[in-house]
C-alpha cells in the first residue's frame, strides 16, 4: 500500500471506522479532533491524536487549512475526509493535491461537477441516464397541456425561480391542468418576482434506491449492488437496506448499468453513491444525484457483499487500481442498519445529549454494530446526533428483519433517549414486512401510527 | 550591574547562531539559560519554584467541555505542559488557539516578542501561529509576567496547549 500514514479529519463513528480498515492494511493513523473529542474512541484507536481546534466545528473540523496542516505537521502521506464535514469541498481536495496529500475521495472536478445539480443532471443526461421527465419553460396553459399529455399525468408544475416546496402544484387529469398552471404562475410571482413555470412529471409513489459504486478514475467501475433507504423522515434517511427487493430484478439490473455508464464516463475516481428516485407505479427509475463520498449506509452493501469499501477507498485513491473485477463481488442474503439518533422519538426528535449511562450492545450471529459510543460516553451537543448504526445480516429480508427486530429488544442504552424504539416500531408494521412503504410513508402513516402507542 | 535587555537579545542572538544546546550565565545576582530543547530546564534554580501546581495545570482550555472519563487519553494526546514542579501555583498558562506552527519571533532571524522574565500587558504580542503559511499573532491577554515559555520556535502546537506561563500583576 502506497498509503503509510493516513489522517482521519473527521470524528464519531465513521472515524473508528476509517481506523479500523487502515489498521488491517498496516496503515498508521494520526485523527485531528476538537477540544470536544479528546479523549474518545477514535482518539484511542489512532496511532497519534492530536487537538486541531476548538469543539465548534468550523474552527476544527471544517476548517480546511487547519486539517491540512495537522496531517503535514504530523507527517501523514493521505488524508480521509470521511462523510459531512469537508468530504464533499473541492478546496481540500485541492489545498491535499498542492501539498502532496493523497485525497482520499474523488479528483476536484468530480466534486465540482457532480455537487452542482444542474451539471450532474447535465452528466446525466449526456451519459444516457434518465432524470426525472420534464420541460423547459412553459409560457402558457395550451403549452402546458401538450407536455402533460406527452409526460403522462400526473404532472407538476414549478417556478423555475423556486426551491423549497413553494410554487409546486400538482395536476391529476387534463382537466386539473388550467387551475393548477394559473395558480402556480401565480404564486411564482408573489413568491418569486418570476412567473416561468416548467412541468415535471410527478412520482406519485417513489422510493429511494442508490447504487454503490467504486470507481479507479480510469473508467473502470464496480458496483456492490443497490441500497433502499426509503424510510426517511424530513428527507433524513433512518432505515437503509440492501438489496432493494421492491424493485424487480431486471430493473435493478438497468440501475447498476446507469450508474455504472454516468460514473465510468465521468472517470470518476472513489467510492460514491448514484442516487435514483424509483417510480413504483411505473417501474421506472430517474437519476437524483451522485455522492462523492463513503456514506453512511455503507454497511449494508459490506454484509451482502463481504467486501470492505473502506479498503478500496484508500486502494483506488493511492492508485493501486480496484483490484477486483464485477463478477468476483458476489451478493447474497439481505442486510437491514438502523441509525441511531441521540433524539427523542417520542417528543418530536428533540435532541438528547448527554452521558450513556448504561450501554450493552446486541451480539448474535449476524450483527454489527458501527460506533464511538460506550458506557459514560458523553454525547456532545456541538455535533451529528448520531451515535452509532446497528446493522444485521440474514439469509433473506425476513432473518434479518427478525434479526434486527431480536437485536434492538436486546440493545439496552441508558441516559440517552435514542430512535431505536421507531425503528422497531417501524420494521415491525406489516407495511414493512410487506415493503409497501414509499418515502412518504414514515410522515404519512408511520409517524401518525407510532404516535397512537404512546400513552 | 545588571545585563540590560538589548544585551540579553544579543546573547540569544548569539545562542539562535551557535551550534550549543544550552547556554547558562549568572552575572550579578541573575541567572539566564538557553537552551534549544524545549524539555531543558534549569535545575537548582531559586528563581524556579517548586510549589505543586495543580491548579494552573486545569486551564488548559476553558471552553472544552468535559471530555469523556472512562478511558486514558491517546498517546501524544493535547496537553504536554512543563512538569508540574516547575510551574509556580500562581501562574497561568497561555494556550494555544487551534493547531499550528509555533513561532517566537515575527520573522526569522529576528528577536523574539518576549522572553522570561519580561514585563506585558493584555495586548504584547507574544508569538504567532502558523496554520498553511496563515500567521496569527497571540496576544498576552493578560497583564503580569512572563514566567514560562513551553514550547519550542517552529514547533507544531495543539489546541489548549500551554505556549507560556504568565504570572498576573
Amino acid at each position: 500500500m502506497a498509503i503509510k500514514r493516513l489522517f482521519v479529519a473527521n470524528r464519531g463513528e465513521i472515524a473508528v471506522r476509517i481506523i479500523r480498515t487502515a489498521k488491517k492494511l498496516g496503515i498508521e493513523t494520526v485523527i485531528g479532533v476538537s477540544q470536544g473529542d479528546i479523549g474518545t474512541l477514535a482518539a484511542e484507536m489512532a496511532d497519534r491524536a492530536v487537538v486541531i481546534g476548538p469543539a465548534a466545528s468550523a474552527k476544527s473540523y471544517l476548517d480546511v487549512n487547519l486539517v491540512v496542516h495537522a496531517a503535514k505537521a504530523t507527517g501523514c502521506d493521505a488524508l480521509h475526509p470521511g462523510y459531512g464535514f469537508l468530504s464533499e469541498k473541492p478546496e481540500l481536495c485541492r489545498l491535499c493535491e498542492k501539498e502532496g496529500l493523497i485525497f482520499v475521495g474523488p479528483r476536484a472536478e468530480s466534486i465540482e461537477t457532480l455537487g452542482d445539480k444542474l451539471a450532474a443532471r447535465a452528466l446525466a443526461i449526456e451519459s444516457g441516464v434518465k432524470t426525472v421527465p420534464g420541460t423547459d419553460h412553459i409560457a402558457n396553459v395550451e403549452d402546458a397541456k401538450v407536455a402533460a399529455d406527452k409526460l403522462g399525468y400526473p404532472v407538476v408544475m414549478k417556478a423555475s425561480a423556486g426551491g423549497g416546496g413553494r410554487g409546486m402544484f400538482k395536476a391529476n387529469s387534463a382537466a386539473e391542468l388550467k387551475a393548477s398552471f394559473e395558480k402556480a404562475s401565480r404564486e411564482a410571482e408573489t413568491a418569486f418576482g418570476d412567473n416561468r413555470l416548467y412541468i415535471e412529471r410527478f412520482v406519485e409513489r417513489a422510493r429511494h434506491v442508490e447504487v454503490q459504486i467504486v470507481g479507479d478514475g480510469e473508467g473502470n467501475v464496480v458496483h456492490f449492488g443497490e441500497r433502499d433507504c426509503t424510510v426517511q423522515r424530513r428527507y433524513q434517511k433512518l432505515i437503509e437496506e440492501a438489496p432493494a427487493t421492491a424493485v424487480p430484478d431486471d430493473v435493478r439490473k438497468r440501475l447498476h448499468a446507469a450508474a455504472i455508464q454516468l460514473t465510468s464516463h465521468a472517470k470518476y475516481r472513489n467510492a460514491g453513491t448514484v442516487e435514483f428516485l424509483y417510480d413504483v407505479d411505473r417501474v421506472d427509475f430517474y437519476f437524483i444525484e451522485v455522492n462523492s463520498r463513503i456514506q453512511v449506509e455503507h454497511p449494508v452493501s459490506e454484509e451482502i457483499s463481504g467486501e470492505d469499501l473502506i479498503a478500496f477507498q484508500l486502494r483506488v485513491a493511492a492508485g493501486e487500481g480496484l483490484g477486483i473485477t464485477q463478477d468476483q463481488i458476489k451478493l447474497s442474503g439481505h442486510a437491514i442498519e438502523c441509525r441511531i439518533n441521540a433524539e427523542d422519538p417520542y417528543n418530536q426528535f428533540l435532541p438528547s445529549p448527554g452521558r450513556i449511562k448504561g450501554w450493552q450492545p446486541p451480539t448474535g450471529e449476524g450483527v454489527r454494530l458501527d460506533t464511538h459510543a460506550r458506557e459514560n460516553y458523553l454525547v456532545p451537543p456541538f455535533y451529528d446526533s448520531m451515535i452509532g448504526k446497528l446493522i444485521v445480516w440474514g439469509k433473506d429480508r425476513d432473518q434479518a428483519i427478525e434479526r434486527m427486530l431480536k437485536a434492538i429488544a436486546e440493545f439496552r442504552l441508558d441516559g440517552l433517549k435514542t430512535t431505536l424504539p421507531l425503528s422497531a416500531y417501524i420494521i415491525n408494521t406489516q407495511d414493512f414486512r410487506d415493503n409497501h412503504i414509499t418515502t412518504r410513508w414514515l410522515e404519512d402513516k408511520g409517524l401518525p401510527a407510532f404516535e397512537t402507542t404512546l400513552e | 550591574m545588571a545585563i540590560k535587555a538589548d544585551e540579553i537579545a544579543k546573547i540569544v542572538e548569539l545562542f539562535y547562531e551557535s551550534k550549543w544546546k544550552e547556554m547558562h550565565i549568572e552575572v550579578a545576582g541573575m541567572q539566564l539559560f538557553l537552551s534549544t530543547d524545549p524539555n531543558a530546564r534549569l535545575t537548582n534554580n531559586a528563581m524556579v519554584t517548586t510549589a505543586a501546581a495543580s491548579s494552573v495545570m486545569q486551564p488548559v482550555d476553558s471552553s472544552a467541555v468535559p471530555a469523556p472519563q472512562t478511558s486514558t487519553p491517546a498517546p501524544a494526546a493535547a496537553e504536554k505542559p512543563a512538569a508540574p514542579e516547575q510551574v509556580s501555583a500562581n501562574w497561568e498558562a497561555i494556550t494555544a488557539p487551534n493547531l499550528g506552527t509555533f513561532y517566537r519571533s515575527p520573522k526569522p532571524g529576528a528577536a523574539p516578542y518576549v522572553e522570561i522574565g519580561q514585563s506585558v500587558t493584555i495586548d504584547t504580542e507574544i508569538c504567532l501561529i502558523e496554520v498553511m503559511k496563515l500567521f496569527t499573532s497571540l496576544k498576552a491577554g493578560a497583564n503580569g509576567v512572563i514566567r514560562q515559555i513551553c514550547v519550542a520556535d517552529g514547533d507544531m502546537v495543539e489546541a489548549g496547549q500551554p505556549l507560556f506561563y504568565i504570572e498576573r500583576v
